[in-house]
């Protein structure tokens, strides 16, 4: 599904992915670990198509197209979701006319009709209630005044709600508590599903014994160090990084 | 002021009927040509475009209102607010549906004999001497004391004639009894021409433990020009809320002077004003605090497309004595346009210590995480823009607590941004 080939970015002079190669296969969840300022999250940024991250070299390919050319609003019609480590405050738009002007603009780009309304609701509060949210979030705005906990729900929602292909969670697990934690786990896990991918973006294994990942790679110095199964989680939760860092030296 | 411009404007008072009999109108006359009209250097008037003025008729114009008018023209009814009509700043009863709420007395000025003057006078309310040498009528609102009337008075000043043919000077005085609560909704339209010369005089006078809710819609028409000079005191424990929103008018000038005379008094500014073309929206709000403990809140949100200039000028200034004051500023405004110019200028000036002054001014552009967290989530470019324009200001029109009146605002708001697809929002 997702190739990333000798990928290599840059955030002005600085070089932050060097030659990174990852391979993401239909139906599977891969974590990318990795110390803090090894890219994680450029990575997140760049798959999403933040501006400001230059891509210097390489090539990243979603279903055999170039994902790099597409804007991100398109990457987004391609079904390509970033669930942002610190997601935007938007006061002044509500969350549920979010959630619909989302959900329709993935429609039509399949050619469907807009959504029913009564559908639209019964769709959103179903999702609601699998990540514990009160209703009356619905009405508030984008992440306005809402917890670390809570926005972090607030994206797995929105997630679940437009049941993309690739899922990018970029720290998903931070600054949650760990009741927060499996709920999110638990929304993730309900995308988990044979036509859809996740990669799961996370500083520490706790995420990992709830959304089990089938492939774990590490991320050093923007390239790829190491990758296994999850022991390899397991294993850094012992030892740390930087074995790992040095390694790669 | 241009000598000229005075001699023109004496000229055209010299010919109205008042000229001769009424006192207090001389005496503002005579103020008026003593101390000029303000010009662009004058450091509070740089922004407003007074060109205009040059082809203005100051008088009212002589045959009456020009176009005739029908309540179909006037702006939907708001339930349960009363409504009195102004035609080029005379009562109109006929476009009218006076209130019965007891406690509550509205006259015509006209109909009181001669007009009071404009208790305040500062070299920045000049334009309320003009309005009161020229002002032909107005409304005298009277709030008994302990009167509850929160869905109040609706006041529709509606201007009909060219600016070359004559002038149109809406009058309001409020004052409001202790304890008593009002609601009043003020708006300024154009039918017929919208080629205006408006120029509106509001005074308001809030005692002791009194609140009033404020709402001005300024809608004139699009070759208008509106000139405003507001001014408010507020006695102990009184509150006023000022809610503008600045749509129409060429150019569009707006000065508001508040006095915070009693301890633990209240005010909350709050505007929008969105100016695109060549529109041109200035507003100078100050803000006295003369008693101790008092309040202020101010929140101005301006966007600005085509070539059009916003500008607001918030000034605080806690008195001596003023201590325990607490303001805070926010004032924001949006650049939707390489050509449009935003000036938003936070003042404050403190003569006393112990007070808790916050203030934040910004000018920019559309936020990029914003847009970027919309993208990303499937929102095209131009839906997600316009949303986050809608979203900066509904920030402040949010406050305004008559939903009909919100609906309103937000539609004329979304036509004004000239974004219709808004329209499926509200």
């Amino acid at each position: 599904m997702l190739k990333i080939n000798n990928l290599h970015v840059a955030v002005g002079d600085n070089k932050v992915l060097n030659g990174l190669d990852l391979e993401i296969p239909t139906g599977e969840v891969h974590a990318i670990m990795g110390p803090n300022g090894s890219g994680k999250s450029t990575l997140a940024h760049v798959l999403a198509g933040r501006p400001g991250y230059e891509v210097t070299a390489g090539s990243v390919t979603f279903d055999g197209r170039d994902l790099l050319a597409l804007e991100p609003e398109e990457r987004a019609h391609e079904g390509v979701f970033l669930g942002f480590q610190y997601p935007v405050e938007i006061p002044g738009v509500n969350n549920v006319y979010l959630l619909k002007a989302a959900l329709n603009a993935a429609r039509k780009h399949r050619g469907l009709p807009e959504v029913d309304a009564f559908e639209f609701l019964s769709l959103v509060r179903e999702k609601m209630q699998l990540m514990r949210m009160d209703e009356s979030f619905l009405s508030r705005g984008v992440n306005e005044g809402f917890s670390g906990g809570e926005k972090k729900r607030n994206e797995i929602l929105q997630m679940l709600v437009l049941e993309p292909r690739l899922a990018v969670l970029d720290e998903t697990d931070s600054g949650l508590d760990i009741d927060a934690l499996k709920v999110v786990a638990n929304g993730v896990n309900t995308l988990r599903s044979p036509e859809r991918s996740v990669v799961l973006v996370t500083h520490y294994q706790r995420l990992l014994d709830y959304v089990v990942p089938d492939h774990v790679h590490v991320l050093v110095r923007g390239k790829i160090a190491r990758s296994g199964d999850r022991t390899l989680a397991l294993e850094l939760e012992k030892r740390g990084y930087d074995w790992v860092t040095e390694e790669a030296a | 002021m241009s000598a000229a411009l005075a001699t023109r404007i004496a000229e055209d008072f010299a010919a109205t009927a008042h000229a001769s009999g009424d006192l207090q109108r001389q005496r503002a006359m005579q103020a008026l040509t003593e101390r000029g009209l303000p010009t662009s250097r004058d450091e509070n008037w740089k922004y407003v475009n007074l060109r205009p003025l040059e082809k203005v008729r100051f008088a009212p114009p002589p045959g009456g209102p020009q176009s005739p008018v029908t309540t179909q023209d006037l702006p939907a009814p708001i339930a349960q607010y009363a409504r009195y009509t102004f035609v080029d700043g005379v009562f109109a009863p006929n476009l009218s549906a006076p209130t019965q709420h007891a406690g509550v007395l509205v006259k015509s000025i006209k109909a009181i004999g001669p007009i009071s003057p404009h208790p305040l006078s500062t070299p920045d309310l000049r334009f309320a001497l003009l309005n009161e040498a020229f002002a032909t009528d107005g409304a005298q609102i009277l709030v008994e004391p302990g009167t509850d009337c929160q869905a109040c008075l609706e006041l529709v000043f509606v201007a009909t004639t060219e600016a070359k043919v004559g002038a149109s000077y809406p009058r309001v005085s409020l004052q409001v009894g202790a304890r008593a609560r009002v609601g009043l909704i003020e708006r300024h339209v154009s039918i017929g021409s919208d080629a205006n010369f408006i120029n509106c005089a509001v005074d308001v006078s809030v005692a002791r433990d009194a609140s009033v809710q404020h709402y001005r819609v300024q809608q004139a028409g699009a070759r208008a020009i509106w000139f405003d000079t507001l001014t408010a005191r507020l006695a102990e424990n009184a509150k006023y809320q000022l809610h503008s929103a600045s749509l129409g008018a060429l150019s569009a000038r707006s000065t508001v002077h508040v006095q915070l005379a009693g301890e633990r008094s209240e005010v909350g500014l709050f505007s929008v004003s969105v100016g695109g073309k060549n529109q041109v929206h200035d507003t100078f709000a100050l803000v006295e605090h003369i008693a101790a403990n008092a309040r202020t809140e101010q929140s101005f949100r301006g966007i600005c497309a085509g070539r059009a200039r916003v500008a607001f000028n918030g000034k605080i200034i806690v008195r001596k004595g003023a201590h325990g004051t607490d303001s805070r500023q926010s004032l924001r405004g949006l650049l939707a346009g390489d050509d449009a110019e935003i000036d938003v200028r936070p003042q404050l000036e403190i003569y006393t210590d112990d007070v808790r002054c916050n203030h934040g001014a910004t000018a920019g552009k559309l936020d990029d995480n914003m847009l970027f967290y919309l993208l990303s989530r499937g929102l095209d470019r131009e839906t997600a823009q316009r949303l986050l324009k809608w979203a900066f200001l509904e920030d402040v029109v949010a406050k305004i607590e008559v939903p009909e009146l919100r609906r309103q605002i937000e539609q004329s708001l979304a036509g004004q941004l000239n974004e219709a697809a808004l329209k499926e929002l509200l």
